[in-house]
């Protein structure tokens, strides 16, 4: 399975508009928000705004790059299957 | 450390007692007169565990503590948030088991009562067992009040529900005014309060800082709006159930 990217802008109401469609096998499974200097220690940080299926999750987390965003959905991608 | 009468402590108790419920002169000497442990703890500190059979209730004096359960993943509910004068664990007179823990939020002190104690005197003053109980079903009846949040109610509406819940409650104990209340509490305890995320805490506090409805600075929550607070919440203070409130 590969992960695609693809940059948009998201309102989430916040500064935090910065954001990725995460992509797996065409199928759209993940936003991706980058966090603005509003969240101080957490600026910089990309956050599972909203995750499908598998990716979904009650108590989204936090990434400290889109790489390992990325690692955490391909792992509950591979769970699923 | 032995027990003891500490008529200090007991004043905390009575004034929470008497925010829901009237006490008889003679019901209140004997609330002074129950012995007491006072314990002083750190911030962040189990109180009692889940699974833990304790011998005591723990009344709290100062500083706040929550109820909460530890998921898999680390992951954690917080139940409820207590102040002084609440007993949060006083069930575990009649549930002997623990199922879930108590923990300070901030530096506290408590104070310990043996289960013995409080068991004789509920027998001995059925009018106290009765605002023991009536403490309990108000405490269902915040539950129900944060399952409607958690269940339909937004991220902004929940937050500003928890705030005026805190502020009344906090009033009915003279430990708030002027719209004005100590919340020592993080981002995340919030988030993991009210079924949020602190990403989501915090943006809905910088939009009801946006707003002028509320800030929350310093642990300490201002309501600059509180008509309008109780408005986007639908807050009815009723099920407080509260004998003197503060306003609303």
């Amino acid at each position: 399975m590969s992960l695609r990217l693809q940059p948009v802008h998201v309102a989430t109401g916040s500064q935090d508009t910065e954001s990725q469609l995460v992509f797996a096998d065409g199928l759209l499974v993940a936003v991706l928000v980058q966090l603005s200097e509003d969240h101080e220690d957490a600026a910089g940080m990309w956050f599972l705004e909203a995750g499908f299926g598998p990716v979904d999750d009650p108590a989204p987390p936090m990434f400290a790059d889109l790489d390992k965003a990325q690692s955490w959905i391909e792992q509950r991608l591979a769970r699923a299957a | 450390m032995p027990t003891a009468p500490n008529q200090q402590a007991m004043a905390m108790l009575i004034r929470k007692l008497e925010s829901i419920a009237t006490l008889s002169d003679e019901e209140r000497q004997a609330i002074k007169r129950l012995p007491v442990r006072i314990n002083v703890l750190n911030t962040r500190q189990d109180i009692v565990r889940d699974g833990d059979k304790p011998s005591h209730c723990c009344l709290v004096l100062d500083g706040w503590v929550c109820r909460y359960k530890l998921l898999n993943e680390g992951k954690r509910q917080i139940f409820s948030f207590h102040i002084p004068g609440d007993i949060p664990d006083l069930q575990s007179l009649h549930i002997h088991t623990m199922d879930h823990s108590l923990a300070t939020m901030t530096k506290a002190t408590v104070a310990f009562i043996p289960h013995e104690s409080m068991r004789e005197l509920v027998a001995r003053f059925p009018g106290i067992a009765s605002i023991f109980w009536r403490d309990t079903l108000i405490d269902a009846r915040i539950f129900r009040e944060w399952m409607i949040g958690m269940g339909r109610r937004s991220a902004f509406e929940r937050i500003a529900h928890l705030f005026g819940e805190m502020y009344l409650k906090l009033h009915a104990v003279a430990l708030a005014g002027d719209y004005r209340c100590p919340m020592p509490v993080t981002q995340v305890d919030i988030a993991d309060a009210l079924g949020l995320t602190s990403v989501h805490v915090n943006r809905v506090l910088k939009e009801m800082r946006a707003q002028s409805l509320v800030t929350l600075r310093s642990n300490t929550l201002v309501i600059k709006a509180w008509d309008e607070l109780l408005r986007v919440s639908e807050f009815g203070p009723t099920y407080l159930h509260l004998e003197k409130r503060a306003a609303g």
